[in-house]
């Protein structure tokens, strides 16, 4: 006779129930994250006091004691103890457009508007890549046309007069268009099989991370030309636009190179066991998802792309920041410059949050759709 | 004996080496059209990359390899002739991820056999209803259970037209409840006369499907026969202790 195990598993058939209640709803979430012990509540209660405090003097100087409407050079300023808001009220046309020709400020305002536009039509995802991108290049070329006229009928306007957010649009989306294809050539040739080019590639990317980005600028703009003969003049925003490109290109292609190098080599066999050439099999197979991987890591370089075409006013472009700096000049204003920095704060702080929550969604949808198949 | 004319697959004296290590060793086979080869023995032994030779994906230092007529000789066109002859099947199935399963069978056809779409769809759809997957067409392979990416993988091959299938370990990283279903669509294939060469441990396969078993050691053949001698009257130590290892895991 077998002796029976002491060990035992009791076979249940419940059907699925929910959790109980005491495990959700807000007030489990509070027990759970705010007041775990006295010690947490007491933190609480603390940091929830210095959250309110600071909001209500946040609230106070920005809104309830604002002066948002100041004729007389800003008379009502001088005595109001809040923000003066009416610094941007008088001056929005500097900041936005800086010194282009004020009666032809519409076509800057246009260029925004288009800009917004096929943003948000991208956001949706209604139409495909493909579609999305070609948009942003036709919206990239009107731009140019827009700003720069000669076309048209539209007044010419030189490249020395353009600012404000118009420029700054158009040096982000000159970097973007041509240093993401370059990035991407840079990380291809970095894992080339042959020498020369890869150690090209390596030498780009190497040497252009090691020089900081002010100074890649101050040579391309300023010093460059010295070396040039003086045949070829080169306009100084296009000298600075291809140091920003190829600083954003070095970046980007370490970025691609980390995608390019988590790509399962199963992935590049089975393509070419199917016949595709080098470049088929890089177009259709590894880049796509390789970049998916990246998007996060890649959406970061864009941002700072973004960021980075305040340098231009270093340069004496007048992009969002420089055309601030030249609007708070008058003597009437200089004294309100926080609001004037706080209003571009602000712009930068919308466009790079929205930049961030599409890289964000970009994200999602490439989990959502391309979980894994090993 | 001399050689049978109509051989798709042909090597002679083939040498690979990693470094110094020697992991093929002259191998010469041949295999006809039409017949079924099941290659088998212990893990590096050398036989998934002798598979892998066949298609381009690993060279060799020494020796003829012939695929349908042409001679893999490390150029691009011959890499490209022998891949577009040779259809491939993985232990990872190496699907793309980001295509759904009806792009992962058009994609080779398009753009490296230069077939209209229209007609390549046209094929995708016969090949998947073949292998029973005609409800997963619009699907993405991580959407799919591991039998059935392996059989959109061998639908995938056999949209070349292949005259040989190469298949490597096309069992081995499934769970045990899926392996028929994919050995059922390779027998099936094997009925239909398509010349294959099967790296394999299913042993069962190879005594119903192979015309020969060729058993490879340490990078060289060690003894080639048809399945019924094979199993029953292996001839050399090295097999018998391997069948002996075999029969004693199933």
């Amino acid at each position: 006779m077998g002796t029976l195990p002491r060990s035992f598993a009791r076979p249940a058939s419940s059907p699925p129930r929910r959790p109980p209640a005491d495990a959700r709803g807000v007030r489990a979430f509070a027990q759970a994250h705010l007041f775990q012990s006295p010690l947490a509540g007491l933190f609480t209660f603390l940091l929830g006091a210095v959250v309110i405090v600071a909001l209500w003097h946040i609230l106070r100087w920005s809104v309830v004691d604002a002066v948002w409407y100041a004729p007389d050079n800003g008379a009502a300023c001088r005595t109001a103890t809040g923000a003066c808001w009416a610094v941007i009220v008088e001056k929005y046309r500097v900041i936005l457009f800086g010194a282009y020709p004020y009666d032809q400020q519409w076509r800057g305002g246009l260029i925004v508007a288009i800009w917004l536009a096929w943003g948000a039509v991208s956001a949706t995802r209604l139409l495909g890549v493909g579609t999305r991108l070609t948009g942003w290049a036709l919206v990239f070329a009107a731009s140019i046309l827009l700003l720069g006229g000669g076309v048209a009928g539209l007044e010419r306007v030189g490249t020395d007069l353009w600012g404000g957010l118009p420029l700054t649009f158009i040096i982000f989306g000159g970097t973007i268009a041509g240093g993401l294809p370059l990035a991407i050539l840079l990380a291809i040739g970095r894992r080339s099989e042959l020498p020369v080019v890869r150690l090209l590639c390596v030498a780009t990317i190497e040497g252009v991370r090691g020089i900081p980005l002010l100074a890649l600028l101050f040579f391309a703009a300023l010093i460059l030309p010295l070396f040039l003969p003086p045949q070829l003049t080169v306009d100084k925003l296009i000298r600075a636009e291809i140091g920003m490109i190829i600083f954003f290109a070095a970046y980007a292609a370490e970025v691609v190179r980390g995608g390019l190098q988590a790509m399962p080599e199963g992935q590049d066999e089975a393509a070419k066991a199917l016949g595709l050439g080098y470049w088929l099999r890089m177009r259709k197979i590894i880049l796509p998802q390789a970049l998916a991987i990246v998007v996060p890591a890649l959406f970061n370089d864009i941002i700072r792309a973004f960021k980075n075409t305040t340098f231009f006013s270093i340069l004496g472009l007048f992009d969002v920041l420089g055309a601030t700096k030249a609007a708070l000049q008058d003597p009437n204003w200089v004294r309100y410059g926080t609001e004037g920095y706080l209003f571009v704060f602000l712009l930068y702080f919308i466009i790079c949050s929205a930049m961030s929550l599409y890289g964000g969604s970009i994200e999602r949808d490439n989990q959502r759709r391309v979980r894994r198949a090993t | 004996m001399s050689a049978p004319r109509d051989l798709v697959v042909e090597l002679s004296g083939v040498n690979k080496w990693y470094g110094q290590h020697h992991a093929l060793r002259d191998v010469s086979l041949g295999l006809a059209a039409g017949e079924k080869m099941v290659l088998c023995g212990p893990s590096g032994s050398g036989k998934s990359t002798l598979i892998r030779c066949i298609n381009g994906l690993e060279a060799f230092q020494q020796g003829d390899l012939v695929v349908c007529g042409t001679r893999l000789d490390g150029t691009q066109e011959s890499l490209g002739a022998v891949r577009r002859k040779a259809g491939m099947v993985f232990q990872n199935f190496n699907l793309f991820p980001h295509l759904t399963v009806l792009e992962n069978l058009t994609l080779g056809a398009v753009y490296a056999r230069f077939e209209p779409e229209h007609r390549a769809v046209e094929r995708a759809h016969g090949l998947l209803a073949r292998v029973q997957l005609t409800s997963q067409t619009f699907k993405f392979p991580g959407q799919l259970s591991g039998g059935q990416r392996q059989r959109v993988a061998i639908a995938r091959a056999l949209m070349l037209e292949p005259e040989v299938m190469l298949f490597d370990e096309p069992t081995s990283a499934l769970d045990p409840e899926m392996v028929h279903e994919v050995l059922d669509v390779m027998e099936e294939l094997a009925r239909g006369g398509q010349s294959m060469i099967v790296v394999t441990h299913e042993m069962g396969f190879a005594r119903t499907v192979a015309d020969l078993v060729v058993f490879m050691d340490q990078g060289e053949i060690v003894e080639a026969a048809p399945p019924q001698s094979f199993f029953e009257n292996p001839t050399t130590a090295r097999a018998k202790a391997f069948i002996g290892q075999i029969s004693h895991a199933t």
